[in-house]
């Protein structure tokens, strides 16, 4: 009997340790897909031009000792500061003006039973299958029209195109999840619908907000052809764009600070997604269980 | 309710008294808690629709126009064609080629992406230590702006310096540089659309794995309790229970996606511009450089909005589908 | 570890140094011409004028037009902006200026000639392409193509660029061969040099110079993309098949099969890794390997092109132009521009390291600035005479320009290549072809 308490803990343990390898051994491959990668992107952005073409040599080290010259150029030749800065506003505003649409537009859907209004929802799913190869010729127009043409301000007003059916659909899905009885309660409290919207369902829908942001933010940020029809001047360009036209002349490409360039970036967005994982994760929860 | 108005003047003639009363009847009807709700919803619904009409409705119908008419860059008021454009997309061999590889990119990219997702959402749903470090870590190519990542890619798939054929050869797998087992990535027709498949691929399904674990965690610990005291094991479980109640955001998230690949140009655009000889060629590319670059906008918008018809029948399908079960 | 240090400090040093030095005397020179050119006239003053062009394949261009244009702007009371994109994302910017109807005063048509798209919306040019031809002997024929539309000049000529012959004479003399002549020459280099380690490469993709290499070929060995007229099509014919077959005789003895995954970039990459026994590139790859590689730079040498089996000789540029949007809210001040570059023509060669090919006559006066001055690029100064575009020997039409965005000539050398199937290829390729401009006729 005593041999029996005394094994079963070392058991456990290794049963813990064995499935941990498991799922290590598991992970490997999807780590390895999915970030090797990134980690030659980060030693490119910190390697001589000359100590690419060194074939045979390492590419996941240094044959040259490393520079940080490419953030150099990054920086001090082009406008990358600008452009940075010009990004993140641009998925600011276009985070809020996608929030300001979609929240109303969302819980109308979801809660007003409104005639038509399965119909609205499928006809604003379709817009995704316009193409956007032939779209940017009509939007141009309005950019001009808006005066707006060479501003990022224009890509603004254009970006929230591609933002506002994905959120508002997901919106939708979110109010949907949030209890009957609430508002109904809030109602009876004297608050008529729209006082039950700002005071009870946003304040609970709150990871749902978050996720329409997550998702305006990135989407703002995979632009190109709306950028360019509508962008010329250095300093107004986003970072996609900017990094596309101004780092790649003809025949020489500027690896190094490509890399930086979008390193500097995409990592800082990965950490605050990160960040706000746990939430967005309790938030795509919420529209799953509708 | 209240009074019928009109009864107060017994003069009037029947018929006016009619409509008089008709609208009393429908302004009544205008104060109800009905049509509260219908004002007060369409007012919030208004901003949406008219963005979406105004910056995307309209413009797609100047598309159809432009994909009926024998518009070219420099003159997009033109003649109506009718469908000219459609039978003149469907004589050139080079176009059932991009049909051909757009459903093979679609439907394999989205095929990859389910079953890499769903394992890792599998992986990532079990307690260990790191588990946040490694979620951040897979959401990185999510994260980088299309473009650079893609042109990160090319380097990596480069026929001289591919970092993936140094190590591949350094691991004995694959000959050295100048011997034929050498992967031209971008080079070999089936290795190319692969390749271009492999980086949409790499790029979403990290995030469905997200998606997916989302979903897997919000199924409410009862019912999988429920199952286990059922006697039901892990793939039972999965099936019986967990995938019926993730099915709808399953769904969302793979329609949108699929919608998302098959009008996305970037990816072959950057790596292989539809080459060599079609092989990568999709629809948004031969659109792009048949009407923008080539001049001819009528014949690149026809060959644009060519899956059109096919998909909004099954988007309506599908999004009904959806909407009946949730009910 | 510490030489490979110092010699690539050195280099890069010496780069910057050298793009400095060169813009800046030649800033410092293009300055002193313009004071004694003429005076641009008052009404421009206290006007802005924007202009977009491409990024330039030599950085030190970029650097000295930006300067030149700057100075420009000041010493007239103008108010300029310089845009630079690539210049294969022109055409979608274009596209979009012309849809909204707003955009920039001047703008530049850099190898995708758009003139044909455009020419009711742009300004008719004729008076300023007229001075200036008076000006200075003359427009080469080829001009004409790229600039006019029913005998009126709706742009202006500003160079063209040519794509000829890189090869290594190291390589070459080591199996025993002196300079190529002839394109069986470049095979015949390739065929010996490729077991040896260094084959040749010309990219077998949807590229840029995918298009241009291939049809310098076709031209050399008889073949037609039309006729004079540009109207019919003359792609039919014994000379292209003689093309494709040689094509594929020249890449399975001499090539491997990464060129079918080339890019725009992939063949200088090539000579400067030390691999190429030739390449056919525009001098950047010339320029370039001069910081990446001296060693090979040492031994790269520069043909204006070789020839076909019939002793012809054609190289295949690609043409610059500029253009006015009938839009534009400053069209004077656009042309007193588009004059006083003219005037600086031979200070903008300099810079562009003898990049930038001339279309006026008299500045084919030897020496030529740079190209006169180095002994391995002074036969290009020859250049002009056997330069074509694309069209050949037809005008670029609307319809050659969909015939080159959707690289039907590329994939006929492609599928020959990877197939060997001649007959099916002209088929599809004469098929594809005769239905564009079947298209473009109906218009």
């Amino acid at each position: 009997m005593a041999t029996v308490a005394l094994r079963a803990p070392r058991t456990h343990r290794q049963k813990e340790i064995r499935r941990h390898v498991l799922i290590y051994l598991g992970l490997i491959p999807f780590l390895v897909i999915a970030v090797f990668p990134i980690f030659w992107m980060a030693i490119t952005a910190i390697k001589q031009d000359s100590d690419l073409y060194l074939m045979g040599a390492n590419p996941f080290w240094f044959h040259l000792p490393p520079t940080w010259k490419n953030f150099d150029i990054l920086f001090r030749q082009t406008s990358y500061g600008d452009w940075i800065v010009n990004t993140i506003a641009v998925a600011f505003w276009v985070s809020a003006i996608t929030l300001a649409v979609g929240v109303p537009a969302g819980y109308a859907l979801a809660r007003l039973r409104l005639p038509f209004a399965e119909n609205l929802g499928i006809g604003i799913f379709m817009t995704y299958l316009v193409p956007a190869i032939i779209l940017f010729l009509p939007l141009a127009r309005v950019v001009s029209r808006l005066q707006l043409q060479d501003s990022w301000w224009a890509m603004v007003v254009i970006y929230p195109t591609i933002t506002i059916p994905f959120c508002t659909w997901l919106l939708m899905g979110f109010f949907k999840t949030v209890p009957l009885e609430l508002e109904e309660a809030a109602m009876l409290d004297g608050c008529g619908q729209a006082g039950a919207l700002v005071r009870v369902v946003l304040p609970v829908s709150w990871p749902g907000l978050i996720t329409a942001v997550i998702f305006s933010f990135t989407l703002s940020m995979q632009d190109f052809l709306y950028a360019l029809a509508f962008v010329s001047v250095s300093d107004q360009k986003p970072v996609p764009l900017g990094v596309a036209t101004e780092l790649i002349r003809g025949d020489i490409y500027f690896w190094g600070s490509l890399m930086a360039g979008a390193l500097l970036v995409g990592v800082p967005v990965a950490i605050v997604y990160n960040l706000f994982l746990d939430k967005f994760i309790a938030g795509i929860t919420g529209a799953a269980i509708k | 309710m209240g009074k019928v108005t009109a009864s107060a003047s017994p003069k009037q003639n029947g018929l006016l008294a009619e409509v008089l009363s008709g609208r009393a009847e429908r302004l009544r009807w205008t104060r109800t808690p009905t049509a509260r709700r219908y004002l007060f919803g369409y007012t919030l619904l208004a901003p949406a629709v008219l963005y979406v009409t105004l910056l995307v409705g309209a413009p797609f119908v100047f598309s159809l126009y432009l994909a009926m008419s024998d518009a070219t860059v420099g003159d997009p008021v033109a003649r109506f064609v009718g469908l000219e454009n459609f039978r003149a997309a469907v004589e050139t061999s080079v176009f059932y080629t991009a049909v051909r590889n757009t459903l093979v990119f679609t439907v394999g990219a989205g095929i990859l992406k389910g079953l890499l997702g769903t394992t890792l959402a599998f992986l990532l749903v079990q307690p260990f230590k790191g588990r946040k470090f490694v979620r951040a870590l897979v959401v990185i190519p999510f994260t980088l702006p299309v473009a650079v990542s893609v042109l990160g890619w090319k380097w990596m798939f480069d026929s001289q310096f591919s970092v993936i054929n140094w190590a591949l050869s350094r691991l004995h797998l694959i000959g050295a540089y100048g011997s034929p087992d050498w992967p031209v990535w971008l080079g070999q027709p089936a290795l190319a659309l692969a390749s271009v498949m492999f980086v949409n691929v790499w790029r979403g399904f990290p995030f469905g794995a997200i998606v997916l674990l989302a979903g897997m965690t919000s199924v409410p610990p009862e019912i999988i309790e429920a199952a286990k005291v059922d006697g039901a094991n892990f793939l039972q479980r999965f099936r019986m229970v967990i995938v019926p109640m993730i099915a709808p955001i399953l769904f969302i998230g793979t329609a949108f996606d699929t919608v998302f690949t098959l009008s996305d140009l970037s990816i072959v655009y950057l790596l292989t511009n539809g080459g060599p000889d079609g092989a990568t060629e999709i629809l948004p590319t031969l659109a792009y450089n048949t009407g923008i670059r080539g001049g001819a906008l009528g014949r690149g918008a026809a060959i644009s909005l060519f899956l059109f018809p096919l998909l909004l029948p099954a988007m309506i399908l599908l999004l009904r589908t959806l909407r009946r079960r949730q009910y | 570890m510490s030489d490979l240090d110092s010699i690539e400090t050195d280099h890069s040093a010496s780069r910057r140094r050298f793009l400095t030095v060169t813009g800046a005397g030649v800033a410092g020179a293009s300055l002193l011409s313009m004071f004694d050119a003429r005076q641009a006239p008052a009404q421009i003053k206290g006007t802005s004028l924007r202009m977009l062009i491409w990024s330039h394949y030599v950085p030190a261009y970029d650097v000295w037009f930006d300067d030149f244009t700057k100075k420009w702007g000041e010493k007239n009371g103008v108010n300029v902006r310089v845009d630079h994109i690539p210049h294969l994302e022109l055409p979608a910017r274009y596209a979009a200026e012309f849809a909204a109807g707003a955009g920039h005063d001047l703008m530049y048509f850099a190898g995708q000639i758009l003139t044909g798209h455009y020419y009711k919306n742009l300004i008719d040019l004729s008076d300023l392409a007229d001075g200036l031809g008076k000006k200075y002997g003359g427009w080469l024929e080829s001009a004409k193509s790229a600039a006019q539309v029913g005998g009126r000049w709706y742009a202006i000529p500003d160079y063209f660029i040519s794509i000829p012959v890189l090869y290594r004479k190291d390589l070459f003399a080591s199996v025993g061969l002196g300079e190529p002549k002839s394109w069986e020459d470049l095979r015949n280099a390739a065929r010996q040099l490729k077991p040896k380690g260094h084959p040749a490469g010309m990219q077998f993709s949807h590229c840029n110079d995918a298009n241009h290499n291939w049809r310098g070929l076709m031209y050399c060995f008889g073949a037609k993309e039309t006729d004079a007229s540009g109207q019919n099509i003359a792609i039919d014919s014994k000379e292209m098949r003689e093309a494709l077959k040689f094509s594929k005789a020249m890449y399975e003895e001499g090539m491997t099969a990464e060129v079918f995954s080339w890019d725009d970039a992939s063949d200088n990459r090539y000579l400067a890794s030390g691999v190429a026994c030739w390449i056919h590139d525009a001098i950047s790859a010339y320029h370039s390997t001069r910081v990446t590689n001296p060693k090979v730079f040492e031994q790269t040498f520069v043909l204006p092109e070789v020839a076909g089996p019939a002793g012809l000789k054609w190289n295949v540029g690609e043409p610059n132009v500029w253009a006015v949007w009938k839009f534009s809210k400053n069209v004077p001040a656009a042309k007193e521009f588009i004059q006083a570059l003219a005037d600086s023509q031979k200070e903008a060669m300099q810079a562009s390291l003898g990049y930038n090919m001339p279309f006026l006559k008299d500045q084919y006066k030897k020496p030529m600035p740079y190209l006169g001055n180095d002994p391995k690029l002074s036969t290009l100064q020859e250049q002009a005479q056997i330069t074509a575009f694309f069209g050949f020997p037809g005008p670029m039409t609307p319809a050659a320009q969909e015939v080159l965005t959707t690289f039907i000539i590329p994939d006929m050398f492609t599928r020959v290549a990877r197939e060997g199937d001649i007959e099916g290829t002209m088929k599809w390729g004469v098929g594809e072809i005769r239905r564009i401009y079947a298209k473009h006729k109906a218009t």
